[in-house]
This record gives C-alpha cells, structure tokens and sequence, in this order.
C-alpha cells in the first residue's frame, strides 16, 4: 500500500487551512495553496493569512507551534504543478461549484504523480456529479473524504467512494486518516448531505423551525434537545451560533435541491425570516455580532436571548423546563410530558428518530454507521439507534402510529427487540436482514469497554478497577466521578503492583472516560482540612506517595494511556510511569497552586529530575529548577500531547497515538515490548541550589505581584515551591535523594493546607468550579 | 602626565532582541566585526595595542571565559595585545575607555581598543543561573532590584509624570528617526554579517511613536506605576568600539583624533534609585575637570528610563536641546555592556561634528552608581 508522506490542500478557507494543520500534527509535510487574490503584492497572501490566523485561533487548530513549520503557503499559480506534482494525497477543500472544482480536477489531473489520491471534502455534491466528464484516470483515484470543523477536534471523517475508486486508493487514504490523522471512519453513500449532515441539520431544522412555530424560549428549548438526551449543552439555538447562522440557508437550500420531492426533510425546509434578518443585520454567530445569543456590551456584557416571536433580544434566564425536571432520566417521560415542551420534544426528537431510522439504507447500509456519524459529528453521547433503545422500538412505533406518522421499515424490523443486544459478552447490531451481527472491531482497536462486557474485574474497589486485557499485560482503571484520585485509587494501586508482580508482566494505566483524571478528591481533601485533621491529610500525601513509588519501582512496565484532562494527581501518577503512551489529544498539567495546593505526589521529584536530565538548557544548578518553577507556579496545562513533551510532562520517548481508539492496544504493544528485558529505573541524586534559588524565585513572584499579574496568595503558594523546587536548606555541594525531595513536598503541603487561604481556594473550586484568585 | 585622545569610533547596528536581525550572532563575533571595522577605520597599527578592553554586562555563556581575549584574536589583533573583559553593568565599556586613559596616563601603553558588547537574546539579563544571597537579600533587598522597580522609584521621589516621560520618549524617536534619515549614522556604523546576510540598519527605532501610542501602553513593571516599555530602554543586541591612544600617538600616526579625554568620575548612589547616579558622577567629573554645566556643548546621557534621564536632567539643570541630540537609549536601544563606548564615541563624535568645546557622556548603572566621562575638543 503507498504511504502518504506528502499532502497538497488546495484552499485556504477555515476548512482548508484546518484539514492542513492537521496534518501537520500528524508530522506530514503539507503545501497549502489558495488563488493569487486580484492585485495583492504578496501572492500568497490567502494561504500565508490561513497560517498566521491558525497560529491565534483557539481552540487551536495546531497542536504545536513547531508544526506550522510543515505547512508551506504558496498560491495556485506559482506553485500547483510542482506541489501537486509530489504530493500523494491532494485535498480539494475549494468553493462548493461543481465547475470550479471541475475545473480544478483537470489542473491536478495533468500535474499529479502516478498512484497520487485525490479528494474533495464537499459536503454536498454527489461524487458522481465531480468525475461526470473526467477522464477515467481521475475516478479511478479519487473519492470524497469530509472532514467536520474543527478537523482537528472533530473525530469523523465521511468517506464515499465511487464504482471507480481504487481499493488500493480508499486503504491509502483511509489507513492515513485513521492512523495518521486519528479519525474514525464512516463510510458513506452517495447520498446528498452523507450521513451526518443528512441528519444533523434534519434535526436542527425541524426544532428551528418547531420552536419558531411554539413560539418558545431558546434557553428552555437548548435545556430540552441537550443534556436530557445526550446532546450537547450547546443544544439547537447554541449550535446554530457556533457553526453560523449564515451557513443554514446553504445547507437547506444544497438538501432540498438535492433530495427527492417526498423526502420529510421538505415539510420542515421553510424560510425564516427572523433568521434572514439576523444575518443581514451581522447576526451570523459567534464568529460575528453573536446569533440567537448574544453578549450585549453596552449593557455591561449582559447575556441575551433572542425573542423567536418577536426578534428582539432580551435578557437571557436560566431555563426551566418541568418536562425535564420531572422526567428525571426517563427519555420516555420526557416526550411524553403533558406540556408544550414536552409536545416539541416529542415533535422534534420524534421526527428525527424517524428519519434516521428511514436513512439505513439510504444514506448507509447500517445502524453503526448512523450511530457513529452522529457521536463523531455532532458530539451526540447516544446516536439515534442507541436513543431509540432507551426508549425501547416498541413504544417509539406506538407513538408514531399514535400520532399517524410513518413507521419506517427498519424500524419495524427492530419491533420487539433493540437495534443492539450484548450475547456472549459480544455487543451486536440489528442488520436490515433482520439479523444481529457482532460489532467487529478493526485491527489495532481494543476497547476497554469491550473488556469489561465480557468479563469482570481482577480486583476492584469503588474508585478503581483492574482489568486483564490478555497476552499478561493488567489494566488499572480509575472509576470514581471525573476520575478523581482518593484514598480508595490509592489503595487499590498498592494490591495492584502486588497483583501485577505475581500473576502479570506489564500494567497499563487506562480508562474511556472524556479525562484520564482530573486529579486528587478536592471535597475528601477539603473535609478533611474543614475538620483540621491534618494527621490524615500528611498520612494521605504520604500514601499517594508511597503508591506512585511503588509503581514506579515497581519489578514490571508501567505504560501509563491518558487521553484529555490528566491534572495534578492524574498527571503525577503519569510522571512516575516508565513510559507513556499518549493520545494526541491529551492534556497534561500540575495546576495544584490554582486550588492553594504544590503537587506532592512527587510530581515535583519528577519534574525536577526530568528537567535536570532531559531539559536542554544551559549548565549550572538554577535552569532546571526555575525552569519546574515557571511550568508549576503559573499551573501550565499542556494543550497537546506534543506540547506535553515541549514541557516535559512527557519524555521524548513517551509515544503519541493520534487515534483514541487505537490507545489502549498500542499502550498494551509497547507494555508487551518493554517487559521483555525489563528493570527498574535507578532512584535519582539531587544536586539542588538551596536558598539562594528560593530567594531568585520569590523575587522573580514579588515582581510578577507587583505587575499584578500575581496575587496576595500565588506569592504564599509560590513560596512553598520554591522552597521545595530549590531543595530546602541543601547546598549545590550536596546531593539529596528522592525521599529528601518527597519530605519537602510533605512539609510544604501540609503547611499550606492550614492556610485560610487555601481553604477559600479549595471551596471556590468545589462550589463554583473556578479558581480564585485571593 | 600623558593625554588621552578618543581617535575613532564605531558600532554595529543595534537591533531587538529575539525578533531583531542580530539575535541569530553570537556576542564574541558581533564584537569581533566591530573591533576589525575600528582598527581598519582608523588605520592603527595593530602591533601597537597595548590591552583589548571589552564591557559585558552578563559575561557567561557565549559571553563568558576571558571575553575580550577572545574577541582580540578573532579580530585578527597579534598574541601581544592583551585582553581585559570589564564588568560594571550598563558602565562596563565607559569603564574601559577610563581604564584606559588611566594607563595612557600611568606611562602603561599608548593604544587601547575599548569595546563593548551584549546579546541581551543569547545571554539573557539576570544571566543563567541567577543566586542572589539569601541573607543579604533580605538585609537589603535594594541590592537586587530590579532595574524596571528602580525607575518607578526614581519616577516617584522626583515626580516624573507619566506624560513627561512619554514626551520625552518621543523625542528621542524623533530625533533618531530624523538622524537615520540625514545619513547622520552612516559614519560610525558597521555592517554585521549575520546568519541570513549582512544587517544594516538599526532595527529598534520607532519613527511612528507617538504620545497616543505610548499612552495606551500598560505600565511594564508596577500595575500602579508609570513606566511602561515605551518609555524604557529596549533589550537589545549590539557592540561598540573605540579606540583610545595616547595623543603623542595619535599625532606621530596621524590618527583622526576625535576629542580629548578631559575628566571621569564614578559615584555610588542608593541602588533602589540607581537611575540617579549620573547626578553624582556628573557633578565630580566637572569638578575635576574644573568646568560647569553651562560650558558643555554636547551631552550623551543614557536613557535607560525616560523618568531616570528625566530627573538627571533636572537635577544637573541640562537643556533638552544639548542632550543626546541624535537620539538615545530609548529609541536606539541599550545593549548593556555596548552603551558605554557608543556614547562615549557618540559624545566625542558630535563634539567635533557640532564643532563644540566639551562634551559629556553619563549613564547610571544597576546596583547603585553613576558613571561620568568629560570630554574636550582637540
């Protein structure tokens, strides 16, 4: 199979510009061409601009700065025949015309190599209209690979393939997406709007135009299609502003050209012209004066909503819906609630269910497909087959028929029974044969989630579990809310390395949660100091310290697989494994002095030891140590896991795997390949400045404080750090070893959790979820 | 007792650190351009050299070992001119230049090549490993304040306004906007080879400065105070040279003698208002050299704050119209150890430009002290 190592993105718009960034996180060189706009001095000003923008924006489209280093910005004149010319992949990310990119197609036709792929990421011409007239050459190489916005962030990509596409061309691509780019794949047919969007923007328009029609308040109906059914909080009118107002008449106007006339999509495809007027008027979102929401400045940056009946704004209140507050975690309850939210409820989520169910075998052959378009693409927690089984199939085709609505076939095919069933541990989809068939992961995917429905637990308490994921490689999971640290982790991590070390050769620590860990129970943490039992607060530094010694010394690999938030706690327990293997999207920080705390789970042991080591910078005793001070003090959280190895949170070493699926089975590989000839690290010898560093760095915080960019207590928080960072009362003529280190961290801890002031910061994040800033 | 002569003068352009076209050269070869250009310009024998006396501020790293040996072989200099790396912060070149014209004076050789240099992007201020004393830290934390909180102090005591300062800032914008314009630096400066070509052009001023501009900037230091970046000196990368000789020398070798060194004087101040030195420094200087204020025809007063040279200025009752008529610190830039051979050799340039009778160049130096050079027409 040909390997992708050089990509050519033609257009510099938000979606050119994101996909090019995102293979150069990926590491792959990547040109990124746009016309030469009419009378500009700078030729490449469209693509150079797409760079510059993408090194500003947040969320930020590259996961390094370094990367932009691998996007070279050229124009569509100067520079199309040789890039394109060497590329192996050509991306056509240019304006939704079939003659543009008609036109387009036959410049890259005669430039590109042999074997070269090309794709377009339209989100609304058919694949047989782009090669209709192209040489069969071009079909043969190309498909429709779409990306959503952010590519970045967005895990799905939609794939159609034509009857000509190569197969050795889909794997190529398919292969770079997935293990390159870290997308999860869905196939799709050559149906207008693919899947995700045939569906999505269904939805969104049917509760656009249902609220418009009920006359409702946006807050309550964001409340309503949100978190009660998995979605989002941003919901329907919070969607809107974020991918833009202005990209709705588009979209409705491409799907309703495109789709046959008894399509439902038309009976909700009406103009709106609130919405018409929202738009001429700069209301276009976020992105502009802000949409159906908007933070009014002159009212002192007041919220507002937007009246749908009469199309002003008013102050924005918080929702509350009696359907969801009484309907509690029944989806049932909800859109069968006697009320006008509970009737547009039932409207909208009904209407759509349908639709989706009426989509298996139109826009795709089957369930998962549809289920997973709508996760990946939309961020739904459920897709629509998974929300159908929550209600169960039965009552949903009772309430349709309740109400005359059609009943599509597939979803009387699952009367009776579900669209998924667990047998023999193995979870299984309802086919449109009327069969259940195994959901068969893809090589190189292992799930956790998989592991645990077919068995049970090694051992296990009520904040951890520990898992046998075969080949003798055990995987410890954090299972508390947000995968908080307690003394229950704690303890199990101690049977564990005993568990491990008797019946197992490697350890992985691993779980599916959105964040690996958010880090140590701050409400454990604060009771305890509201109680002044500050024995018990020492004895449970001294535990999380001991526990993440012994798995550090422990006679097995330790590979530690973090993907999102691994803060304080989360993140010390990774700093002490022998080798981590990250998903890209992984956020790494020590941010204890945002809740009045120092990391003492020795983090700053291993900070100080990876910075003296690996850190390149210059010689003598202050670089490393000011260096631990600047990451730790001003709670630095990595925004990648590329950038996690820039502040070494990660070792060079430490690997990256851009698939979240496919973590877990590269932790396991690399436990595997590590256990063969494994032994433990040498404990590290400290040469440490002593009090004059403490002095530097607290007159480097008094300057920052006088800036007002430090607070009255970030000087207090600061100051046990320095302390600890800078070795205590040692000399740069003697060493000191790891327990020196640790004892430093207890000292500081424990002094500074008698501290009102880290009493207030521990309270504000427990009540508010922000840090304050005393 | 023999006369000291300033008989040449040159410097590189100075540019930002970091973003600047100098950041990319090390310090050692900045200088070693700088000190060839002096001895090619000025056409001295290089065998004559008694000492290469080099001003670092922050001598380590790439700055670091015997800086000024270094520089001296380099630049081609023979194995028998020695070399003296001087450090007295921001004085550190001004420092040479006196040394010199102290050895000229003691009979201890006839020609001195005083330079001076910084890499404020390659040896960062504070230097690498910064260890202050902890109990001496805490008896007088003056001793390690920092230059930004010493000019708010000196803007304090001495009630420099915010908008004085800003005048004053653009102004010394202004004028060097006006004397790069007028080719009024084209004699002293050098051509640097860099890493992407030759770098030409000083890259810190700002003509486009403005009092507008400047008040919208955030205060730099203190988030009460009134000093902010515009008014302070930029970091900068940068080296200056000049060449001291004997004036029997200068006239056996027919060197272009600029001025004579008439007086120098360093005075010590409290180093939590260190901006005030050259008051101190300035007044001993004239004493020595029996002069007045009214008598000087050309000032060079370092601007390393606008509120430090602001109050200087006041307190020595100089005119805005006889100090730093080209443009200082400000708008220039102050690659510390550089500074102050280019003002020396600025002063003693715009004597014999202006066609003046004496001249001074001061400037206050970090940790508490002035530092004062007078100089006469030949």
């Amino acid at each position: 199979m040909a390997e992708i190592r050089k990509v050519v993105v033609v257009g510099a718009g938000v979606m050119g510009a994101g996909i090019a960034a995102h293979v150069a996180n990926a590491g792959v060189p990547v040109t990124l061409l746009d016309i030469v706009p009419a009378g500009a001095p700078n030729r490449n000003a469209l693509a150079e601009g797409a760079v510059e923008r993408m090194l500003k924006a947040d969320p930020a489209p590259l996961m390094t700065k370094a990367a932009a280093k691998l996007i070279t910005p050229g124009n569509t004149e100067d520079h199309f025949d040789a890039a394109v010319g060497d590329a192996d992949w050509i991306v056509e990310v240019v304006t939704e015309r079939l003659d543009v990119k008609q036109a387009l197609y036959r410049r890259i036709e005669a430039a590109r190599k042999a074997g070269s792929v090309v794709s377009s990421n339209t989100s609304t011409l058919p694949l047989a209209s782009l090669v209709d007239g192209l040489p069969e050459s071009f079909a043969r190489d190309f498909l429709i690979t779409h990306f959503f916005n952010p590519p970045r962030y967005m895990r799905l990509l939609e794939i159609v393939v034509g009857p000509l596409t190569r197969p050795e061309a889909v794997d190529t691509v398919s292969r770079f997406a997935d293990m390159s780019l870290g997308k999860s794949l869905v196939r799709c047919k050559d149906r207008p709007g693919f899947i995700a969007n045939r569906l999505g923007v269904f939805w969104l328009q049917a509760a656009v135009v249902e609220a418009f029609a009920r006359g409702l308040a946006i807050e309550d109906v964001d409340a309503v299609i949100g978190k009660p059914m998995g979605i989002p909080k941003t919901g329907v009118f919070g969607l809107l502003d974020l991918v833009g107002l202005d990209l709705m008449p588009h979209v409705n106007a491409s799907l309703a050209a495109a789709l046959p006339k008894d399509d439902p999509f038309h009976a909700f495809d009406r103009p709106l012209p609130v919405v018409q007027k929202l738009i001429a008027d700069g209301y276009t979102g976020r992105k502009g004066k802000g949409g159906f929401y908007r933070l009014n400045r002159e009212a002192g940056k007041r919220k507002e909503a937007l009246d749908l009946a009469t199309g002003e704004f008013r102050p924005a209140r918080k929702a509350e819906v009696a359907a969801v507050a009484e309907s509690g975690r029944s989806l049932g309850k909800l859109l069968d609630h006697d009320s006008p939210l509970g009737a547009y409820a039932w409207r909208v989520m009904g209407a759509t269910l349908a639709y989706a169910a009426a989509l298996v075998g139109d826009a795709a052959d089957d369930i998962e497909a549809i289920d997973e378009a709508m996760r990946l693409g939309y961020n739904w927690r459920w897709g629509p087959f998974e929300l159908i089984d929550r209600l169960g199939a039965d009552w949903l085709i009772a309430r349709l028929e309740r109400d005359g609505q059609a009943v599509p076939e597939m979803l009387r095919l699952a009367a009776g029974r579900s669209f998924y069933r667990v047998e023999n541990g193995r979870r299984q989809a309802l086919g449109r044969d009327g069969q259940y068939h195994d959901i068969v992961r893809p090589d190189g995917v292992l799930l956790l989630e998989d592991i645990k429905r077919a068995g049970t637990p090694v051992i296990k308490n009520g904040s951890a579990a520990l898992w046998d994921l075969g080949d003798g490689v055990a995987c410890f999971e954090f299972t508390g809310k947000m995968n908080t640290i307690d003394q229950q982790v704690l303890d199990l991590l101690v049977k564990t390395v005993r568990r491990v070390k008797k019946d197992f050769k490697a350890l992985v620590i691993y779980n599916e949660g959105h964040n690996f860990s958010v880090g140590a129970n701050l409400g454990l943490a604060l009771f305890a100091c509201n109680i002044a039992a500050w024995t018990e607060v020492e004895a449970s530094v001294t535990q999380g310290q001991e526990a993440y010694r012994a798995l550090k010394y422990a006679p097995f690999p330790v590979v530690g697989a973090p993907s999102g938030l691994a803060l304080g706690g989360g993140c010390e327990i990774l700093l002490h494994c022998d080798a981590i293997q990250a998903h890209a999207e992984t956020y790494m920080g020590l941010v204890e002095v945002g809740v009045g705390l120092i990391p003492a789970w020795g983090g700053c042991k291993e900070m100080l030891h990876r910075w003296s080591t690996l850190g390149r910078l210059p010689k003598g005793p202050m670089p490393a140590v000011a260096k631990v001070f600047e990451t730790v003090s001003t709670a630095t959280v990595a925004k990648s896991a590329a950038e996690a190895k820039e502040l070494l949170y990660l070792r060079p070493t430490d690997g990256i795997t851009m698939n979240r699926n496919r973590l877990l089975a590269d932790a396991k590989a690399r436990a595997l390949a590590m256990a063969e000839s494994y032994v433990p690290p040498e404990p590290p010898i400290y040469v440490l400045p002593g009090p004059s560093a403490e002095t530097a760095m607290a007159m480097a915080v008094a300057g920052f404080r006088r800036l007002g960019k430090a607070t009255p207590y970030d000087e207090v928080v600061s100051g046990a750090l320095a302390r600890i960072l800078s070795g205590g009362d040692t000399d740069v003529t003697e060493t000191l070893d790891e327990e020196a280190v640790l004892a430093l961290e207890r000292e500081q801890l424990v002094r500074l959790v008698r501290q009102p002031g880290t009493l207030a910061r521990l309270e504000s994040m427990l009540m508010t979820g922000k840090p304050l800033r005393n | 007792m023999m006369k000291a002569v300033v008989a040449g003068y040159v410097r590189s352009p100075f540019t930002p650190a970091k973003r600047g076209d100098l950041a990319a050269v090390r310090p050692d070869d900045l200088a070693t351009q700088v000190v060839k250009a002096l001895v090619a310009q000025t056409g001295v024998k290089p065998e004559d050299v008694e000492d290469v006396l080099v001003g670092c501020a922050f001598p380590e790293g790439e700055q670091g070992l015997n800086l000024a040996r270094l520089v001296g072989l380099m630049a081609g200099l023979p194995q028998s001119a020695g070399a003296a790396t001087i450090n007295r912060f921001c004085g550190s070149s001004m420092t040479s230049v006196h040394t010199a014209a102290g050895s000229i004076a003691l009979g201890a050789g006839e020609v001195f090549v005083c330079a001076g240099v910084e890499s404020m992007t390659r040896v960062p201020m504070m230097g690498f490993n910064p260890l202050p004393n902890p109990t001496f830290a805490a008896e007088m934390p003056s001793a390690y304040m920092g230059m930004g909180e010493t000019a708010e102090a000196v803007a304090a005591r001495w009630q420099v306004s915010r908008d004085e300062q800003e005048a004053f800032a653009v102004r010394s914008h202004q004028r060097a906007a006006a004397a790069r314009a007028a080719g009024r630096f084209d004699a002293e400066l050098v051509p640097i080879q860099g890493r992407k070509g030759k770098v030409e052009a000083d890259g810190c001023i700002r003509p486009e400065t403005t009092a507008e501009s400047l008040a919208a900037l955030k205060p730099a230091f203190d988030a009460n105070g009134v000093v902010t970046a515009g008014t302070s000196s930029p970091l900068t990368d940068g080296a200056a040279a000049v060449l001291v000789c004997s004036e029997d020398y200068a006239k056996a070798h027919d060197l272009p003698v600029l001025a004579a060194i008439k007086a120098v004087a360093i005075c010590g101040c409290d180093p939590e208002v260190m901006g005030i030195g050259p008051v101190g420094a300035t007044r001993k200087a004239l004493a020595r050299a029996g002069l007045t204020v009214g008598q000087l025809d050309v000032v060079e007063l370092n601007e390393a704050f606008a509120s430090q040279a602001i109050a200087c200025m006041r307190d020595l009752q100089l005119s805005p119209d006889q100090v730093n008529i080209d443009g200082g610190a400000i708008a220039l830039g102050h690659p510390l150890g550089a500074t102050g051979a280019r003002i020396v050799g600025k002063a003693a340039a715009l004597l014999a430009r202006e066609k003046g009778r004496y001249a001074l160049a001061t400037q206050c130096i970090g940790g508490g002290q002035g530092i004062a050079t007078v100089l006469e027409a030949v």
